[in-house]
């Protein structure tokens, strides 16, 4: 095939290009409504909202290269046992070399900024007089404890109330352990003689899942509990039937 | 390139002739003997020695049995013969030189310590395809197992172990799969040097490997290796007599890895032929040669952390476990410092191999050469930074996670060079479609899903919600197989040709590359969905909820085995049976294809004199 | 090459691999030795009785006469147990072995059973001391695999108190008994372990026995 550089060939090539980054945005609108857990908390939520962003901003990226390719896979393309003819040696562009890399800096500083400011937001740990509860990793079990008047309730199950600011304090008793609430989009690991630290605010009534994100040994597989946010008076009245011990 | 001829160069080398006699009859077979025999003797030494009711007892047999198989496997096989010979002070002449370079021996030296750097690299392309021939069928026994939902032909047990050694027999494949081939069978030609700066260094790190494989391997008879191939403590601390194998073998392929990493850059340095400036260079040199100072920097933190778990096992150290005042972060740190700088250690000969294969196929310069060699020294100098984005959710310095993100999210840029060199390279090209091409065109499209996956885990939100799950396990398998895996094998394509005299068969190649490329979107693809929808990874069963996601990722990995299976068939046949391709069939114009194939021992007979690069296609009339 | 040859090469290939792979897979699943399923008794419609044992070595049970490769490892008796679902499942474990402190004293209640509560030597209790622990029988079951089970009973250690008893070749203190009962729901499998460290290990003793499969943990599978 020989090579074309005629004016229909690259309106197909900005066509194409135009559409792929659509269908490529469409795609980070439609994944994560679509196979994601359901979100309960304002922290699931900002995650969406980046992941939807950066597939945004990604798409035209990812769209032009492959515009690129399939233009190239069309038109310059030779066949055969012949070695094609010199190509006309371009070594430099400079206009183009300082518009992609001023590109690639442009998007990574609007990722980072996003990314660091939707952190630094939620940063510095759990602002107003949250629920304290206890995680516990231990192979291959979550137990939870909740402090209330001085007492340790514990459960097996993870129950919170709605609307109520929750602060974990994570450890293990054996080996390191991934502490995970999918729906909440939270995770910090379980680490032997540590305390770590997470918070949220589930603001969804509902179920959701306590998995174990960090290999722990046999039955990793099997380390998964659930919890469920209720309202605060169905929440006190699960907590105060708990068993606990001081 | 125009190269005008001079006078042979000459050697003469100094004092009497050494017995020639047992040592050269040396090969692998006298190399396991040895390391089987010293093997024992450690194992019976540290047997009587050593206290069997203490805990760490099996530990301690277990690593001096392996250093026994080391040093054994090592004089069995006479790497130390040369070694040996210069401090008797009967230093090897140069007939000795000429027979350990395998003069005249024929297809037995492959078998031997031989220090012929084309003899090497063939070796390498055997022990990558076993390598991913062994990772490959642990990677089918998972995914059979992970089928359908529950327990099946495995139980957690033995999936846990075939996950771990999975993964490091893919690493330690993928480290080797570009370097060890070509930066050895091809850059020195490219060079213009008649062989490697070290050439006996140059065997040694073959056969090296080859014994840490071996321990590596041993692994699996001893309960293997239920911990994740990243061997985190303190779940090691549970692991059997299979984590000492693995530490050992991670020592003694640091050996291998340090010393192929010093040769590449001593051969770059000092060995170029006259005329052969930097600027001159192929930008697959380059791209080794970098590549090799990153691994130098980055594989020692493999050898100390290997090192203080095997003290933490052997002799009651407490580095990483948090009863006797260690910490288990301590570990991950050090892990992860090699750790990512590794992952690039491995991506850079890909790519640079991919920089040269473009050029030659579109029939125009690398575009941009020195942007290409500067997004690659910035992407492995930016890789040094980047180490604690494995560990934001590990609860580690909250601190450090923004200035982590900052440098993690920054790496983005040099990688995006890839991408301007690669299509400005192609752009406005005459792409010849022969096999190479197809894999490159693989590359790309592969590489952008790597690439821009890698954007989404490296912001900490989006980390904190798909950290140890099968989105990661999809990214950096978008990487290693997507991307790494057609880079090696369109280098494979490339100079199989220059190596045999043969087309690596250009229909099965074909079928293998479809089958292959389907399989990866297939797998992968269905591996995010997975991970989308909340599965963690790691896991030997799982809920009903990724069933179909993960039934689809088995068909794909199925898909994959069939494209790999082909493109064996491929390479066995065509070595012996495939058409002739004569010694430039690509018609490029760099040094190696400018040498009759095979080539000659030492490469030229006359070194060339060079006066510019070798990407002036259409610029000056090629001489070929 | 010709069409024929090409494509001979490539089913060729694919079909060795295959069965190179068939063979793995057979020798991968010998190692994974599927030990008889302990069946619960059926006693009357709707109930059913299982008897387990936990041992201070695992010269008894599934490891054979020999202890199988680990003999000084401690063990329960079986490691795959097989309920029916939605029956009430009377449970008596024999514990022979001696223990300590929990680590976690979270185990050192009676959850998940019928009552909330488990009989020990006759005694009927929902907590025991958590300082003379043997072992546990920790059930639980994954979400959306069946219905969700909990169910953990401590198992205090055995005092060696009274007249020893004999089990196949071996003399053990007389167990101390503990009975409880729970509910299946549909099918599922659920995994089970013991929550006490009673392994090896280089520290904490989590390791051994406590985390190789067919010691201190199994599958029931509820059909």
């Amino acid at each position: 095939m020989m090579t074309t550089n005629n004016k229909k060939s690259l309106r197909l090539f900005f066509i194409g290009w135009v559409l792929l980054t659509a269908l490529f945005v469409v795609i980070g609108f439609v994944a994560p409504h679509h196979w994601m857990p359901r979100v309960m908390s304002p922290q699931e939520h900002m995650t969406v909202v980046t992941i939807i962003l950066f597939t945004a901003l990604a798409a035209p990226v990812a769209a032009g290269v492959y515009a690129v390719a399939l233009h190239l896979l069309r038109h310059q393309t030779f066949r055969g046992n012949d070695v094609p003819p010199a190509a006309p040696a371009v070594r430099e562009n400079s206009v183009l070399t300082v518009s992609w890399l001023a590109t690639s800096v442009l998007l990574t500083v609007v990722v980072l900024v996003w990314g660091l400011g939707v952190l630094a937001a939620d940063d510095g740990g759990a602002t107003t007089n949250p629920l304290v509860v206890k995680v516990t990793g231990q192979q291959w079990l979550w137990s939870f404890a909740y402090e209330d008047n001085g007492k340790l309730v514990e459960s097996n199950t993870l129950n919170l109330p709605e609307n109520r600011e929750v602060e974990f304090e994570v450890t293990s008793e054996d080996v390191t352990h991934g502490f995970w609430i999918p729906q909440m989009g939270i995770q910090v690991d379980a680490n032997v003689g540590e305390i770590t630290k997470i918070h949220t605010t589930p603001n969804q009534l509902g179920g959701f899942d306590v998995r174990c994100t960090q290999f722990c040994g046999l039955n990793h597989a099997f380390m998964v509990t659930t919890g469920d946010v209720m309202t605060r008076q169905q929440f006190n009245s699960w907590l105060a039937a708990q068993p606990s011990r001081s | 390139m125009t190269t005008t001829l001079t006078s042979p160069a000459g050697a003469s080398l100094a004092p009497a002739s050494t017995g020639g006699g047992l040592a050269r009859k040396q090969n692998f077979l006298t190399g396991i003997i040895g390391g089987f025999v010293f093997g024992f003797i450690a194992w019976a030494l540290s047997h009587h020695f050593f206290d069997n009711t203490s805990r760490s007892y099996s530990d301690l047999v277990t690593t001096f049995t392996s250093i026994g198989w080391m040093f054994g496997f090592w004089l069995g096989i006479g790497a130390l013969n040369g070694p040996f010979a210069w401090l008797i002070g009967s230093d090897q002449t140069r007939a000795d030189q000429l027979y350990y370079a395998g003069e005249n021996q024929g297809k037995v030296r492959y078998w031997k310590y031989c220090t012929d750097h084309k003899v090497v690299g063939v070796q390498y392309i055997i022990m990558t395809m076993v390598l991913l021939g062994a990772g490959g069928l642990m990677a089918m026994g998972i995914r059979t197992e992970l089928v359908a939902p529950g327990t099946h032909f495995v139980n957690q047990q033995v999936y846990n172990g075939l996950i771990a050694v999975h993964g490091m027999l893919m690493i330690l494949a993928l480290i080797v799969a570009v370097a060890g081939p070509w930066a050895n069978f091809v850059l020195p030609i490219m060079c213009g040097a008649r062989d490697m700066a070290f050439p006996r260094l140059n065997a040694l790190s073959l056969w090296t490997l080859v014994s840490a494989a071996f321990l590596l391997l041993s692994t699996l008879a001893v309960g293997s290796l239920p911990v994740g191939w990243v061997v985190l403590a303190p779940i090691t601390n549970q692991a059997g007599p299979g984590m000492d194998f693995f530490a050992m073998a991670i020592v003694v392929f640091s050996v291998s890895t340090t010393v192929a990493g010093v040769n590449t850059i001593c051969t770059v340095m000092t060995m170029r032929t006259k005329g052969m400036t930097l600027s001159r260079l192929p930008i697959f040199v380059w791209g080794s040669m970098i590549a090799a100072a990153l691994g130098l920097y980055a594989f020692p933190y493999f050898f100390l952390v290997e090192t203080l778990q095997l003290l933490d096992r052997t002799e009651s150290t407490s580095f990483f476990s948090a009863a006797g005042g260690g910490e288990g972060w301590l570990q991950a740190n050090l892990f992860w410092l090699m750790g990512h700088p590794e992952v690039y250690v491995i991506l850079i000969p890909a790519v640079a191999a991919l920089f040269e294969i473009a050029s030659v196929m579109s029939r125009k310069p690398v575009f941009s050469y020195r942007t290409a060699i500067g997004g690659m020294a910035g992407l492995a100098g930016l890789s040094i930074l980047v180490w604690a984005h494995h560990m934001f959710t590990t609860g580690w310095a909250p601190t450090l996670g923004g200035p982590f993100m900052v440098t993690t999210e920054l790496i983005s840029i040099p990688t995006g060079v890839f991408f301007l060199v690669l299509v400005g390279t192609l752009w406005r090209g005459h792409i010849w479609m022969k096999l190479p091409t197809y894999w490159m065109f693989g590359f790309i499209a592969n590489f952008i899903i790597a690439g821009i996956t890698g954007i989404y885990l490296s912001d900490i939100p989006i980390d904190n919600e798909f950290h140890g799950t099968m989105f990661v396990t999809a990214h950096f398998h978008y990487v290693f197989v997507g991307s790494v895996l057609f880079g090696a094998i369109a280098a494979l394509a490339f100079w199989y040709p220059k190596v045999t005299g043969r087309y690596l068969d250009e229909k099965l190649g074909r079928i293998s590359f479809w089958l292959t490329f389907a399989g990866v979107q297939i797998t992968f693809m269905a591996m995010f969905v997975s991970g989308l929808k909340g599965m963690p990874r790691r896991y030997a069963s799982y809920s009903m909820l990724f069933e179909h996601s993960n039934f689809v990722t088995t068909v794909g990995a199925y898909t994959i085995m069939a494209g790999m299976l082909v493109l064996l068939g491929a390479l066995i046949t065509s070595w012996n049976k495939g058409e002739a391709s004569g010694p430039n069939p690509w018609h490029a114009n760099s040094l190696e294809w400018m040498v009759p194939t095979p080539p000659p021992l030492e490469n030229f007979d006359v070194l060339p004199v060079i006066t510019s690069d070798p990407y002036n296609y259409g610029e000056e009339k090629v001489n070929s | 090459m010709s069409r024929i040859r090409t494509l001979g090469v490539a089913a060729g290939s694919v079909l060795l691999g295959a069965a190179l792979l068939t063979g793995v897979g057979v020798w991968l699943a010998d190692a994974s030795p599927h030990q008889t399923a302990l069946k619960c008794q059926q006693v009357s419609s709707g109930v059913c009785s299982l008897n387990l044992s936990t041992f201070p070595d695992s010269l008894e049970g599934v490891h054979g006469a020999n202890g199988g490769p680990h003999p000084d490892w401690v063990s329960y008796s079986n490691d795959n147990i097989d309920v029916p679902a939605n029956t009430t499942v009377n449970v008596t474990i024999d514990q022979y072995d001696s223990g300590g402190s929990l680590n976690n004293a979270f185990f050192d209640r009676v959850m998940g059973t019928i009552g909330g509560t488990a009989t020990i030597d006759g005694k009927t209790v929902s907590q025991v001391d958590p300082t003379n622990v043997g072992h546990t029988f920790t059930l639980r079951g994954i979400p959306g695999n069946g219905s969700s089970i909990f169910v953990s009973v401590p198992l205090p250690a055995d005092g060696n108190s009274g007249t020893p008893v004999t089990i196949g070749g071996g003399s053990y203190a007389k167990p101390v008994v503990v009975q409880f009962s729970f509910k299946t729901g549909s099918k599922g499998v659920y995994e089970w372990n013991c929550e006490y460290p009673c392994g090896g290990s280089r520290e904490g003793q989590f390791g051994e026995a406590m985390s190789t499969f067919g010691y201190m943990s199994g599958t029931l599978t509820v059909e």
